[in-house]
């Protein structure tokens, strides 16, 4: 008797259309976080975890979304035909309750290569709030294979998909009804639906409340405004939990405190300073990741994970899509340029969602160049936003500015055919709130991991270099450079060498120099440009190669360089002129 | 009374030049086998929803699907209104 107790572990390959809810049953199954939004082209890689099954552990893959399997549109596409030939022991398909039509039509083609596979039926809770009933026995009945309703946050419903699972594995049975040809899976498609869903939507809703979001002009004032609100509140929201909460806290309790502790403890000159100076690691690493930066990584990414879930992010997408189509780009380009706003290599790695490597590159060198991550944003808000909201609306609208030229060049330098825009639009939804709150949580705990952690042992080694005054001779040997070309004080080197660390480092130490605005200016159009992190480099190389990782770096550090300086003489110039 | 199916003889023109919320019925259309798993398939009714600026693309609803089409071959699609 077959038995899920064997020696090799299982592989359960799960498959299905984009957006359809596969990585959000992935989640429950194997406990793991993974990206989920409400747009095509969430899941770009191979994501494996190992989940219960009876009394077994199997491995669980989800891939990205595909509609056909004789057409991959993308990279990402193209890795879920690739899983199929690694024979998994089981599919798990998840069909869209929403999509029947292309739902079908890609089972018909997974039936054919005779896995074992189960059916799960997600999103009927949403089918069933826009007047819909499916009668889901009747695709089981028709192509013989097992279907479960699901909906990916309630347990029961997985729970029996997990029982539909356990059985196919231990029994498998392959025996499908297959068809032959595109026409002759069609029909049967059309036949299916109409004995299955017993109350059929109005097909053109004339009450579709989300219409003025696509359409040109409304949609264009709706982007201004929802796109205005997004800045308004990363600011406003993170300007007043740092100066209301955390900078009071910090700033009147704790850091007198440590103060005081360093100054009784601690005999040693260097040493102490090196703990509570001008680069005082307790001090400095402590106020710039979590009473600077974090409050804006927080604001953030409450708005982003609110733009994800609700499906506004591909309409965006489809109303700028002719003017990308300018620079050589689709539309959706807008969702990996939006998500390098958070950090730069989910944006890299979420380009491989567009249709061609040169488009990938492009948007690549445009996050690398020209996009902020929200840890330099946070600084960029807390340095400028304090001095002047004109500075900083400046540096980001010289930041977009950039971004056209960027991808106006990289066009007209290396001409292609710009593939043609085909997709569907998901529909707008309300997040839930447990999973929206879940997300922004895990971004947060990402922050801290990947983004605090190397700052605060950039700042510890930092601390030191400066107390032993190696900062200093490397500042002397950078004067030309800095003074000369910059106009900067000879201080001003330092963040430009801890700026390859992270790019937020390029920014922070500017706080503590006296500078004027001009001076404020330039130091933050070179940091915006200025070459990304360490770890943004590295992620170039592994998506495309060393040439584009090296190239990108030499790029950005001598624009950065060469716009800083002349932004420097030409508002001194314009100062003398008018003033 | 409106029939529900126009004569065949009525002239067919290109789903790009559909105004906004007018429908037609596809009766030609490209060799792209994505726009069948997007719906738009021989005979199916679509209705223009909204057209991009700056030649952007069409939104259509297809059965209750809103999907996107690039003006390119929107203009390669004929359908009968």
């Amino acid at each position: 008797m077959a038995t899920t107790h064997t020696h090799k572990q299982q592989t359960i390959l799960m498959m299905g259309l984009p957006n359809v809810g596969k990585s959000a049953i992935f989640s429950r199954y194997t406990n793991m976080h993974v990206s989920v939004s409400n747009y095509p082209g969430t899941t770009v890689e191979i994501t494996e975890g190992f989940m219960t099954l009876g009394a077994s552990r199997v491995r669980i893959q989800d891939v990205p979304g595909i509609y056909r399997l004789d057409e991959g549109t993308d990279a990402a596409q193209q890795v879920a035909i690739d899983m199929l030939s690694t024979e998994p022991d089981a599919i798990l398909f998840v069909l869209d309750a929403v999509n029947l039509e292309s739902s079908l039509f890609l089972l018909m083609q997974v039936l054919d290569y005779k896995i074992p596979t189960v059916v799960a039926l997600n999103r009927s809770d949403l089918s069933g709030r826009r007047g819909q009933h499916i009668d889901h026995r009747v695709f089981a009945t028709r192509l013989h294979v097992p279907v479960v309703p699901t909906v990916a946050h309630e347990n029961d419903t997985l729970d029996a998909l997990k029982r539909a699972l356990v059985k196919q594995l231990e029994a498998p049975d392959t025996d499908y009804i297959l068809h032959v040809g595109d026409k002759e899976r069609w029909t049967d498609i059309e036949r299916m639906i109409r004995r299955a869903v017993k109350q059929p939507i109005d097909p053109f809703d004339p009450h579709d409340r989300t219409a003025f979001l696509i359409r040109p002009v409304s949609g264009l004032f709706m982007a201004l405004i929802i796109l205005g609100l997004t800045f308004g509140f990363v600011i406003g929201f993170g300007m007043a939990l740092r100066q209301f909460i955390l900078l009071p806290i910090f700033r009147g309790a704790l850091f007198p405190w440590l103060i005081a502790v360093v100054e009784r403890f601690v005999a040693h000159d260097v040493l102490r300073q090196a703990l509570i100076g001008d680069y005082g690691f307790l001090i400095k690493g402590i106020e710039w990741p979590f009473a600077l930066v974090l409050p804006y990584v927080i604001s953030f990414y409450v708005m982003l994970s609110l733009l994800e879930d609700s499906g506004y992010l591909p309409r965006l997408a489809v109303l700028l899509d002719g003017y990308f189509k300018k620079i050589g780009l689709t539309g959706t380009s807008i969702i990996p340029l939006l998500l390098g706003y958070g950090c730069g290599i989910p944006a890299i790695m979420a380009t491989r969602s567009l249709p061609s490597r040169t488009a990938r590159i492009r948007v690549a060198v445009m996050v690398s160049f020209a996009v902020p991550c929200v840890s330099q944003t946070g600084a960029f808000i807390a340095l400028l936003g304090e001095k002047s909201l004109f500075a900083l609306f400046f540096v980001f609208g010289v930041s977009v500015l950039a971004l056209v030229i960027t991808g106006f060049v990289l066009d007209k330098l290396n001409k292609q055919p710009v593939p043609f825009t085909l997709m569907e639009l998901p529909p707008m939804l309300m997040p839930k709130p447990k999973v929206f709150g879940k997300k922004v949580a895990m971004r947060i705990k990402y922050y801290v991991k990947d983004g605090a952690v190397p700052m605060i042992i950039a700042i510890f080694f930092t601390a030191f270099l400066y107390e032993f005054g190696v900062l200093n001779v490397l500042g002397r040997a950078l004067s030309p450079l800095v003074s000369g070309w910059l106009r900067l004080p000879q201080e001003a080197a330092t963040p430009l060498l801890l700026g390859i660390v992270r790019r937020e480092l390029a920014v922070l130490p500017l706080f503590d120099m006296d500078l004027n605005m001009v001076q404020f200016i330039t130091a933050a159009l070179v940091a915006l440009f200025y070459v990304p992190c360490i770890a943004m480099i590295a992620t170039l190389a592994k998506e495309f190669n060393g040439r584009v990782a090296v190239g990108v770096f030499v790029f950005t550090t001598v624009a950065a360089l060469f716009l800083g300086g002349l932004f420097a003489r030409t508002a001194t110039l314009l100062l003398l002129l008018f003033t | 009374m409106q029939a529900t199916h126009p004569p065949i003889s009525m002239p067919t023109v290109t789903l790009s030049t559909l105004l906004c919320g007018e429908e037609g019925t596809v009766e030609l259309l490209p060799d792209l086998s994505l726009l069948s798993s997007l719906g738009i398939r021989m005979g199916k009714r679509v209705k223009m929803i909204a057209k991009c600026l700056a030649n952007g693309p069409c939104i259509l609803h297809v059965g209750d699907r809103a999907i996107v089409i690039d003006r390119a071959v929107a203009e390669r699609i004929f359908i009968r209104k």
